[in-house]
């Protein structure tokens, strides 16, 4: 596997701890949303930086709990047509301001590499031989019609900007806003 | 009618390199088939019984002659000579090569075309009535709108991978012409009490296995919040309709399962939140788009035109065309009109080259070079002086083109059914060749009056079965076509579902079937009542009797 | 695996190219004409035939590739389904275009 960078973020190392290890101090690490669910306090302040695993199946209220609390997110594809992926992270950077790491993982598409960009994604975990196909995907499209989480404003903004021009800064979700 | 500027064009082109790159890759085996093929999808490519078919949008319907002389030259040279105009007021091509389907989209791309969105668990081609910007009774056009949502909901980022298809109608019109209520989202233009336009929104309709009939989710919502309520409503489907079942998936189904006062309250409170994030299109941008639709330089002429009289009373063919594809124009001394592709005995929907290359012309010469696609399956001019229909129906009625039956009995939707189509279980076409054929006097089909017979090749419902005043459905019966009769449906704004009348028939029962039921409404109808009226007075016991006996 | 048939199968796809139908013959070539198919009377046989046919899918040559229930009652092969008899044939609304005016009509 490699990891695609689509903002050009400082990727998060983590260990993916299992339900049953505790974390060693000050280590970053991702667990389950329903294990932060669970957890109290001194977890959080053993760990370094706490990540979700998200699984396209996590209610929408189940992040207002932990949202607060997380360095990054993974958010798990369990197909690449389970849309819900891209409206959790559209969730995470619009309703709690998240500004950590959003990184998908499972079987996404080379084709979707701008999707994931524009729904607030920053990095994608896919097998070596997509690397090429992923890179190529994300300078395919000089704009596209919604404003969105990666700092492209719509185009139909940009019609009516003056010396607007299209095209992403790569660091939307995480300007000073 | 909305024209591309740069950022429209690079879309498009960007789109066409990027499919051209895709099959590209799939010929050299470097995707599977399994990767390819929500790729070739989301481009309009299927693959059929006989070959691939290629579904190419035509936005709201409307397209110019140029576009349509594209349309005939791609018929032409790419395929066999002929096009099949759909119920989703898109074009299908039968016979395209996976290998050429890339050419063919960069000539459509040059002529401001596409097949973005055809196919796919996505925001579909969004459908309007066939006379808008036309017809004397609108509110306002809507075809701003279904331009701004199709730019929304082109290649979004959230909703591109929903739970299903995804269809949304507008109308701007009191009357229904466009079905609003049997989409998954409908829109219809009104006016407040205050005199401001905006929509009501309905929600949760579809046809499929389940029919249901949408509803209403908000009485008024002003114009400048449709994108992001738009929004609210389809991140709400997207996070919790379902995935396990793809006959379940549709936004009608999980509309049904929380009610739709749950739904609407989950939509406003996300609405609530996203109001004010720049989804809204700034203002210029709105009038930029509606400039594109202002309504054309038409004179006001004398509503009657000697030349219309003339042949009105010389020939009973033009008066009956007159009477029943012509229609009320916003404008005086104008009409709209209806070009029948149901010739009697030929098949729904299609049009050769030639006829297309036609009607390009004609709509050059009369009707401002503008052309509609109906769902219906017809062809309209939209913008007609009177005093030029004469001449524009005898070079119809030359081409094959002057049928006189819109609105009427043989004006059947039909699906591809199982002659084309790999998910059909029967044909749908024969069946409405052979009832047209059977109905075929001008005389007769009149005094029957509005009729509208719909037919789908399976339970998918492309046909429209539902909502026939008249409905067949095709089933598989151990391996034979089996063909089911439904009376009382409407896709107007007196929506209702048709009902099941009775067990299913072979190709040649259903239409001794239909022709009995004609035969209970002739006898039975009071006045002038039609034959929905007359059903839903007399109820499906009389028809059941006619077509089954009393045993 | 042998997969339980009821009776005589025969194999058809679609070329990668140009989608058009094809039937599997028994030298392992792809026919434009189901009566040049070849007919798996059991499942052995049928499994012979499949482990063809998937090779070409793998070669990128066909997609789709379906067993069906042969009819060979005339003497002639053909599907017996009427979906697939409509692929053998052509669309049935159109006596011009398809496999029924001749398996080479687009040549």
């Amino acid at each position: 596997m490699v990891l695609i960078n689509l903002t050009g973020i400082q990727p998060t190392g983590f260990t993916l701890l299992a339900d049953d290890v505790q974390p060693k101090e000050g280590e970053n690490v991702a667990v389950s949303v329903e294990r932060l669910l669970a957890e109290d306090s001194a977890f959080f302040d053993t760990a370094g930086g706490v990540g979700a695993v998200i699984t396209t199946g996590t209610p929408y209220a189940d992040l207002d709990a932990i949202a607060g609390k997380l360095a990054f997110a993974v958010i798990e594809f369990p197909a690449f047509g389970d849309g819900r992926g891209f409206s959790l992270a559209v969730r995470l950077r619009k309703d709690f301001g998240f500004k950590g790491e959003i990184r998908a993982t499972g079987p996404v598409i080379p084709d979707q590499a701008l999707f994931l960009l524009r729904a607030g994604f920053d990095t994608v975990d896919v097998t070596s031989e997509r690397k090429t196909a992923f890179e190529a995907a994300l300078s395919r499209f000089p704009g596209f019609y919604q404003s969105d989480f990666g700092g492209q404003t719509s185009i139909a903004h940009a019609r009516h900007t003056v010396g607007h021009t299209i095209g992403h800064s790569g660091e939307g979700h995480r300007k000073a806003s | 009618m909305y024209a591309y500027d740069t950022y429209d064009h690079a879309m498009v082109n960007a789109r066409v390199a990027e499919f051209r790159d895709q099959v590209d890759r799939r010929m050299k085996g470097e995707l599977t088939e399994e990767e390819f093929r929500p790729l070739r999808l989301m481009n309009g490519l299927y693959l059929q019984l006989h070959a691939y078919m290629l579904r190419v949008a035509i936005p709201y319907g409307t397209l110019s002659a140029g576009q349509m002389r594209k349309l005939a030259h791609v018929a032409r040279k790419y395929d066999k000579g002929y096009g099949h105009f759909t119920t989703r007021q898109n074009i299908q091509y039968n016979w395209p090569k996976l290998s050429e389907t890339p050419d063919i989209l960069q000539e459509l791309s040059d002529v401001e075309m596409h097949a973005i969105q055809t196919s796919g668990n996505c925001i579909r081609n969004v459908t309007t009535d066939q006379f808008a910007g036309a017809a004397a009774d609108e509110v306002a056009d809507p075809r701003p709108y279904a331009e701004l949502i199709r730019q929304w909901s082109t290649f979004h980022p959230e909703f591109s991978f929903l739970p299903r298809k995804f269809k949304i109608a507008i109308t701007g019109a009191a009357e229904d012409r466009a079905a609003v209520k049997w989409h998954d989202i409908g829109l219809v233009l009104k006016q407040n009490e205050a005199g401001e336009v905006g929509f009501e929104v309905l929600a949760g309709g579809g046809m499929g296995r389940t029919p249901v009939i949408a509803k209403s989710m908000r009485e008024f919502l002003p114009i400048s919040d449709m994108l992001s309520y738009l929004e609210a409503m389809l991140r709400v489907y997207n996070e919790q309709g379902r995935r396990d079942n793809k006959y379940k998936a549709r936004i009608k189904i999980l509309v049904d399962a929380m009610g739709i006062d749950e739904y609407r309250r989950q939509v406003d409170a996300e609405w609530e939140k996203i109001r004010h994030v720049p989804i809204d299109v700034p203002e210029e941008e709105v009038a930029r788009i509606k400039a594109f639709f202002a309504p054309p330089p038409l004179p006001v002429l004398a509503d009657a035109a000697t030349e219309v009289d003339e042949l009105e009373n010389a020939n009973f063919v033009f008066k009956a065309w007159l009477a029943n594809n012509t229609g009320a124009h916003k404008v005086p001394g104008h009409a709209h009109v209806t070009i029948s592709l149901k010739p009697h005995g030929g098949i729904p929907g299609d049009a050769t080259d030639e006829q297309m290359d036609l009607v390009a012309d004609l709509a050059d010469a009369y009707s401002q070079s503008e052309i509609r696609v109906s769902h219906e399956q017809n062809l309209i001019l939209p913008h007609v002086a009177k005093s030029d229909l004469p001449a524009l129906w005898s070079k119809l009625d030359e081409a094959g083109l002057g049928t006189p039956n819109a609105g009427l009995l043989t004006d059947i939707i039909a699906c591809p059914g199982l002659d084309y189509c790999s998910l059909a279980n029967t044909r749908s076409i024969p069946i409405a060749q052979t009832i047209t054929e059977r109905f075929d006097d001008i005389k007769r089909l009149m005094d029957i009056g509005p009729l509208k017979i719909k037919i789908s090749g399976c339970i998918n419902s492309c046909g429209h079965h539902h909502a026939g005043h008249i409905g067949i459905l095709g089933v598989d019966r151990r391996g034979e076509e089996n063909y089911q009769l439904l009376l009382g449906g409407s896709g107007a704004e007196d929506a209702s579902k048709a009902a099941i009348l009775g067990p299913g028939f072979n190709e040649a029962g259903i239409v001794d079937a239909v022709e009995k039921v004609v035969a209970v409404y002739l006898g039975e109808r009071e006045d002038d009542e039609t034959f929905l009226s007359a059903y839903r007075r007399l109820g499906p016991d009389v028809f059941k009797e006619a077509v089954y006996g009393t045993d | 695996m042998a997969k339980k048939i009821t009776g005589p199968q025969l194999i058809l796809a679609n070329r990668l190219d140009d989608g058009r139908a094809v039937f599997l013959t028994a030298t392992g070539t792809w026919s434009n004409a189901a009566a040049d198919a070849a007919v798996a009377d059991n499942e052995a046989e049928l499994d012979t035939l499949m482990t063809v046919a998937q090779a070409a899918d793998l070669a990128n040559f066909v997609v789709s590739v379906t067993p069906v229930a042969a009819d060979t009652s005339n003497g002639v092969t053909a599907p017996a389904h009427i979906k697939f008899a409509m692929q053998a044939r052509g669309p049935s609304v159109r006596a011009d275009l398809g496999y029924q005016v001749s398996p080479n009509w687009e040549q």
